[in-house]
């Protein structure tokens, strides 16, 4: 379904703010399959996720994507079989537009967009179940500016419009980081049901562990721009946030080692 | 009267330039200065091309498209080149100076001879009433203006109903959302640099359009008649967004349209009253940049107002 061949893209490259955000990523993804991308602030997990959805176009490396080499597609033009929500809930909605409209631009995502009403009656009767089935009492309120409306909610409908056409691959940056417990605690139980019952192929990002552990069927860990672990099938169901944190630490320990024996070496010999 | 219904009819052509420059001030939150530039452009080709015996509304069209044009580079070197909108159309506004001059042959195009909307106007007015003066409320009228200010006031409807659909359509809620979040429109698949440009050009065509009929109106194009204009139109929106309140497209819209026939009318009286025409846009100025920052200051005063 996805496949990302030696991805490698430096910020800045040449300058004191150079930073080597990806520095050669494999991965397969096979079609269905819910992976969590888990890593600490800085190890390129949202760079991936913006490297797969075109945010920019990589230095090296080739991506496909449903059969597809989208590696130089416009991010306009994968959001064709790409749903996303952002970390931030205000990214994923236009404020000033009803939530009908904002409904309304994502059943033409990847469409062409012509005269047509854009608030077509075969759109509104299953908008007000869909949103009803949130539980949240939006259904009533469709003709609100979305910028109204709470951070877990905005967020909670943002994901309802990625996936009201069904994507071929679901992205999912750190999409309850910036909520509080409870409206994070909702929208991630949300999205695991979306998830379960179209059978989306998805990547999630998240620096959770908890939510790491508790869902999807795979977790890449990743460290400085590279993919340090590929936890999968079993290993992944026994998995505890304990493991988690001991290979962490594994790979900290072994980090502050080859500094050491760098220096020292550096000392022998220079 | 005479005086009232000129305002009238110079405020309701003008909602033409100001629903222009909602477009882009308010929904794509540009600025866009190119608005002095296309509004002379398109007074400069319409007429030229009346003088040559083309009928009014071929004239007027070609006019509105020929601002359409110049809005779409303007958007083009704003996305495409990466250059600041502002200065985009900056560049715009100053290569179109020349072009203008070259469409007209030389700065002043009098059209006193020419069929304009505004002759069939006073024909259809004639036809209508007879030649001798109406009573209006009890006013003398002569009912050429009146057709004439009909005929404006159906260009300004249907150009606002035409906008209002268009934006409900699918490709008008896209290029909505283009100047409310761009990030969320790449997301959903939509070209935000297409939908700056065809904004951009829609816009222009609206403000050249309103160009047209302004110089039909008056009775000539001139090379110097396009300064200011944008800030005339930021003042006509913002008069507007005070009396309908509202930020709905509909409300905002009929609001353009009546804050440019009262700014008009505001006009008119002051100058009755002897203000000085030099002076006019250093107040249309003062005023716009009041209307800008006092809700801000107020904001600031309220919230401040506890602490102290």
């Amino acid at each position: 379904m996805l496949e990302l061949h030696g991805l490698r893209q430096t910020f800045n490259p040449g300058t004191v703010n150079e930073v080597r955000a990806l520095q050669g990523v494999d991965v397969t993804l096979e079609e269905g399959s819910f992976v969590v991308v888990l890593g600490t602030n800085g190890s390129g997990k949202s760079t991936l996720l913006n490297a797969v959805a075109g945010s920019f176009l990589l230095d090296e490396g080739r991506i496909r994507l449903d059969g597809h080499d989208v590696t130089r597609w416009p991010e306009h033009r994968r959001a064709r079989l790409i749903g996303r929500v952002f970390q931030n809930p205000f990214s994923g909605t236009a404020p000033g537009m009803s939530i009908a409209e904002n409904f309304a631009l994502a059943a033409r995502r990847g469409r062409p967009r012509g005269l047509g009403w854009a608030l077509a009656p075969d759109l509104m009767g299953p908008l007000r179940d869909r949103v009803a089935a949130l539980r949240m009492g939006l259904e009533d309120r469709l003709d609100n500016a979305i910028g109204s409306l709470s951070g877990g909610q905005r967020q909670a409908l943002t994901l309802l419009m990625a996936t009201w056409l069904r994507p071929r691959l679901l992205l999912l940056d750190e999409h309850t980081a910036a909520l509080d417990p409870k409206s994070a605690d909702q929208v991630i139980t949300l999205s695991d049901e979306v998830i379960r019952r179209d059978g989306l192929t998805t990547m999630m990002v998240t620096h959770s562990m908890a939510q790491a552990v508790a869902y999807g069927d795979r977790i890449l860990m990743m460290h400085r721009g590279r993919v340090v672990h590929d936890f999968r099938g079993a290993e992944k169901r026994r998995l505890r946030p304990e493991d988690l944190i001991d290979r962490f630490d594994e790979i900290r320990r072994r980090e502050q080692l080859d500094e050491g024996a760098a220096a020292m070496l550096r000392d022998l010999y220079v | 009267m005479t005086l009232l219904l000129g305002a009238l009819t110079l405020g309701l052509i003008l909602s033409l330039l100001a629903m222009g420059v909602y477009v882009s001030f308010r929904i794509f939150s540009i600025p866009d200065i190119t608005t002095d530039g296309s509004i002379t452009l398109g007074a400069a080709v319409a007429a030229v091309l009346l003088v040559g015996g083309t009928s009014p509304i071929l004239a007027t069209g070609a006019g509105a498209l020929a601002g359409a044009a110049a809005g779409a580079l303007a958007g083009v070197i704003h996305t495409r080149f990466k250059i600041n909108a502002l200065l985009a159309g900056i560049l715009v506004m100053t290569a179109l100076y020349s072009v203008n001059l070259h469409v007209m042959g030389r700065s002043n195009v009098p059209l006193l001879q020419a069929n304009t909307f505004a002759t069939q106007g006073e024909r259809l007015g004639h036809a209508l009433f007879g030649a001798g003066p109406l009573h209006l409320l009890g006013w003398p009228v002569a009912p050429g203006d009146l057709a004439v200010l009909a005929l404006a006031l159906l260009a300004a409807v249907a150009a606002g109903v035409t906008l209002y659909l268009f934006f409900r359509t699918d490709v008008g809620t896209a290029m909505r959302a283009t100047g409310d979040n761009p990030q969320m429109v790449r997301a959903l698949g939509a070209d935000v640099d297409r939908y700056t440009i065809l904004g951009l050009a829609l816009s222009n065509g609206l403000v050249a359009l309103s160009g047209a009929l302004l110089a039909q109106y008056q009775g000539f194009a001139d090379a110097q008649m396009g300064i200011g204009m944008i800030v005339w139109g930021l003042a006509s929106v913002i008069i507007g967004e005070a009396l309908t309140g509202s930020r709905s497209l509909g409300l905002a819209l009929a609001g353009a349209v009546l804050g440019s026939v009262l700014f008009r009318l505001l006009v008119a009286v002051a100058l009755r009253w002897g203000l000085n025409p030099n002076d006019l846009k250093l107040i249309t100025a003062l005023f716009v940049f009041s209307a800008l920052v006092l809700p801000r200051f107020l904001a600031r005063r309220r919230g401040g107002a506890p602490a102290a």
